[in-house]
């Protein structure tokens, strides 16, 4: 009987783990070649994976809501072929005292400091205690430690307060993902923000005739096309905003292309598809990937290949009213332009007080590799192609 | 198989009743499995029946007149004559038989199916048994665990001849004290029953191939065996010439090891392979998916409770529990002058391993109640890990060694540290106190011993 161990593949770009979010058979059940086993929840997308074995499933290493690094073995089938070799082949069938890898559970790690009521429980919830680092004297691996592992949340000091009482949600998917960026985010980047209010009157009506065109062609212009275009110009002439950080390396990596982030709003949270070299785009071809990648982010449809690569982020809140606000930068990018509805406002024109459309924007930049000037910068480029949109090139 | 052979369909199907399949039996029949176990001689197997108990039945019966004889200073009187054997046999029969009848009683309770006779795969999923001459039953199992255990090694230039030459069960057996006795090995077993033959009055000659006593245990301990061994009255011989030694002894006893129970089995019916040594299994003690190994037909220490431990584990992974054998610490336990026990590593495998270590040394010479029991001879030396402070090893010599163990394995399998164990209150006056003491010693801040140039 030849078992095939089924490994989680990179469903990612150095994607180093993805959560179960469903299985799709059970233990004991008879599988095809390609049918689908099982859901998984990546910190982006949901992606259905297939058996490339026929046989019978005899163990799932992961429960719902486990989470299992890239690499190591999600379910194991009892496969059909091999099977029928064995019965019929004595000789094969004298090699199986040969002891079978204890991959389903390697907390065995010699070096691991661990009680045995803990090394149950990392059995029990799947957790390989190899990977898990212990908060006690010397290392030693607590029962808390192991959960924490097991649900991925970063490790936290206790609260300060004790919680109100309350309906518990567990913190999975999309959401954990945004809890842990989020929080990555707001612990290691010295975030400055700039507010600026924009003279949108020309770019709205740019925008709106847009529209119009496409429309009549039966298609569709997105809002943030066109914004997406007025940030990868403003890159052209800024590429330190094109850039991320190699903390470890202490390194600042320029990048090629500019890969420009959606922020989208969708039933399970917060995805950011992204637009691949948004600068070489035509305005036509902008509008179609904006509004391709937008909307299968928000039909919980988005490849991985759209969701990875950004080098910056664009929120555009107009829709949803929104005013200024600040950003909290998504590493290892460095920037994030954020945009509010336009609105008519009393501004000031020749001396007289006048309505205009205004445009709020906030530029939020990372101040360990962008300084105040530059970021000032970039920031009245973008402001000039917005209130200049000729300058668009369209 | 035979065409036309009855077979009887059985769930978990355990194969010995030893202290590993007795407890798998339990187990997996807690955790709702149907179980059969087959059983060739007495449940219990060797260790409740003709190892464990009924040494350490001597063992306790020879201390306890060494006991009465080192405080005869003190104005213990002395013993009048020699002990009653017939008698001290007849109440080791009378405690082997009540734990064997508590093992029957725990099995039915659990509603095991116990079947007596010989086992032997015919198939992949199918065992013979051999019950008596006569009958034979055929059983397909779901599971199967072999639990067989072992028996005694043999020295090619010493076989057994079962009345003067004999391996050491037989030597728990007799009725009289032998006058003179040779013991040949260098193990527990060895030394266990030439210290109690010893004690008992019989001119005990130990004598071993290698050259040190307890080799697989610390250097220390191995040095404390060979002083005790000569305390109890016991001539050590060691690298010894085992033929010569053996004409000159009334009676001899052999230990060399244990030989693992297979091949009455017929592995290879069951597509099994017959190992050069031992099973090697994986965590969950799985052979194959539903082929398991305990025991000491496994690769590892032949302790019965290793075996119990791994019966309790392959239990709980027939009873679909995530069960491993993961077991840090296995503690040893001889009951020998003095006790003798250990736990973790020794300090070579500590160095063998890497591991950066620091001892903490306690002479029991500094002990309250060493002195007022007179037994003062041994010593606690733990070892720790210096990057986290975490005690790996525990070796230790003198009286309760082998009940204070269990403090050191528990610590071993917490990741207790030096600060632990000497910030943990030990009662007053016992043996324990020594760990604690230990571990100041470690940490450089000794109350009872004088402080030694840090480490």
């Amino acid at each position: 009987m030849a078992r095939y161990e089924f490994r989680l593949p990179d469903i990612g770009e150095g994607l180093a783990e993805a959560e179960v979010a469903k299985w799709l058979v059970a233990i004991g059940d008879r599988v095809s070649e390609d049918q689908p086993m099982v859901e998984m929840m990546t910190d982006k997308a949901s992606v259905e994976l297939t058996s490339p074995e026929a046989g019978v499933i005899i163990e799932q290493l992961a429960a719902e809501g486990g989470v299992v690094k890239t690499g190591a073995i999600l379910y194991v089938i009892e496969t059909d072929g091999q099977l029928a070799a064995v019965s019929a082949e004595p000789e094969a069938a004298a090699t199986r005292s040969e002891p079978r890898a204890a991959a389903a559970v390697t907390a065995e790690s010699a070096g691991v400091l661990a009680p045995p009521a803990v090394r149950k429980l990392a059995r029990e919830l799947g957790v390989d205690l190899a990977g898990v680092k212990g908060s006690g004297p010397g290392g030693r691996i607590s029962a808390e430690d192991v959960k924490r592992q097991s649900t991925g949340a970063p490790a936290a000091p206790a609260p300060a307060h004790e919680a109100a009482p309350g309906r518990r949600v567990k913190l999975r998917g999309v959401q954990k993902r945004m809890a842990e960026t989020m929080a990555l985010s707001a612990r290691t980047i010295p975030h400055v923000t700039g507010f600026h209010e924009l003279d949108a009157k020309d770019f709205a009506e740019l925008a709106a005739r847009l529209r119009r065109e496409a429309e009549s062609r039966g298609g569709r212009f997105p809002f943030d096309a066109l914004l997406v275009r007025a940030v990868a110009i403003a890159m052209r002439s800024h590429p330190i905003f094109n850039s991320s950080l190699d903390e470890e390396r202490g390194e600042i990596v320029m990048h090629e292309d500019v890969n420009v982030g959606v922020a989208t709003a969708t039933p399970d949270g917060l995805i950011v598809p992204v637009v691949a070299k948004a600068e070489t785009l035509t305005l036509a071809q902008l509008a179609a990937e904006v509004d391709r990648v937008t909307s299968a982010a928000r039909e919980g449809k988005a490849s991985v290949s759209d969701l990875k690569g950004g080098t910056i982020t664009i929120s555009n809140t107009g829709a949803w009213r929104g005013g200024l606000g600040t950003s909290l930068i998504r590493p290892p990018e460095v920037a994030l332009v954020a945009f509010g509805r336009i609105e008519a406002r009393a501004v000031v024109r020749d001396g007289k007080v006048v309505a205009r459309p205004v445009m709020p924007m906030s530029v939020t930049f990372d101040h360990r590799i962008i300084d105040g000037e530059q970021g000032l910068g970039f920031a009245l480029t973008l402001r000039g192609l917005i209130e200049s949109p000729e300058q668009l090139g369209i | 198989m035979v065409a036309g052979d009855q077979s009887d369909p059985v769930d978990c199907l355990i194969l010995g009743a030893g202290p590993g399949g007795y407890v798998a039996a339990l187990r997996a029949a807690q955790l709702g499995r149907s179980v059969t176990v087959v059983e060739r001689a007495s449940l219990g197997g060797v260790c409740l029946n003709e190892g464990c108990i009924p040494s350490k039945h001597l063992a306790r019966f020879a201390a306890a007149k060494a006991t009465a004889e080192r405080l005869a200073p003190s104005g213990m009187p002395a013993f009048s004559g020699p002990p009653d054997m017939a008698a001290f046999q007849k109440s080791r029969a009378a405690a082997v038989a009540t734990l064997v009848k508590g093992v029957a009683t725990l099995l039915e309770a659990a509603g095991v199916n116990v079947v007596r006779g010989n086992a032997r795969f015919v198939g992949r999923t199918r065992v013979c048994v051999e019950i008596g001459e006569e009958s034979v039953r055929y059983f397909d199992f779901k599971d199967v665990v072999i639990a067989t255990g072992s028996r005694a090694g043999e020295l090619e230039e010493l076989p057994f001849d079962g009345d003067r030459v004999v391996e050491p069960s037989r030597a728990l057996e007799w009725d009289e004290v032998p006058a003179s006795l040779l013991v040949a090995g260098d193990d527990y077993i060895a030394l266990e029953i030439a210290v109690a033959y010893a004690r008992l009055g019989s001119k005990v000659t130990l004598a071993t191939q290698g050259d040190r006593l307890l080799a697989d245990f610390d250097k220390d301990l191995s040095a404390a065996a060979l002083r005790g061994a000569r305390t109890a009255g016991v001539e050590v011989a060691v690298s010894a010439d085992l033929a010569a030694l053996s004409g000159k002894a009334e009676r001899v006893v052999v230990s060399a090891g244990r030989r693992p129970n297979l091949h009455d089995l017929d592995l290879q019916a069951a597509g099994l392979t017959m190992p050069a040594k031992l099973f090697t299994v994986d965590a969950q003690l799985r052979l194959d998916r539903h082929m398991f190994a305990i025991g000491d037909v496994t690769e590892g220490l032949p302790l019965a409770h290793r075996a119990m431990m791994q019966g309790r584990v392959a239990g709980d992974v027939l009873g679909g529990k995530a069960g491993a054998f993961d077991s840090r610490a296995i503690p040893r336990a001889c009951f020998t002058e003095p006790e003798i026990a250990a736990v973790g590593l020794t300090e070579a495998e500590a160095a063998a391993q890497g591991i950066e270590a620091s001892l903490g040394r306690f002479p029991l010479a500094a002990l309250g109640r060493a002195v007022l029991e007179s037994s003062t001879a041994g010593f606690a030396k733990l070892i720790f890990a210096i990057d986290g402070g975490a005690v790996i090893g525990a070796h230790l010599a003198g009286p309760r060694s082998t009940e204070l163990v269990a403090e050191m394995a528990l610590a071993i399998e917490m990741g207790a540290t030096a600060e632990d164990l000497a910030l943990t209150v030990h009662a007053h006056p016992t043996f324990a106190e020594a760990l604690m003491e230990a571990a100041e010693v470690n940490l450089g801040r000794p109350i009872h011993v004088r402080v030694p140039a840090k480490r």
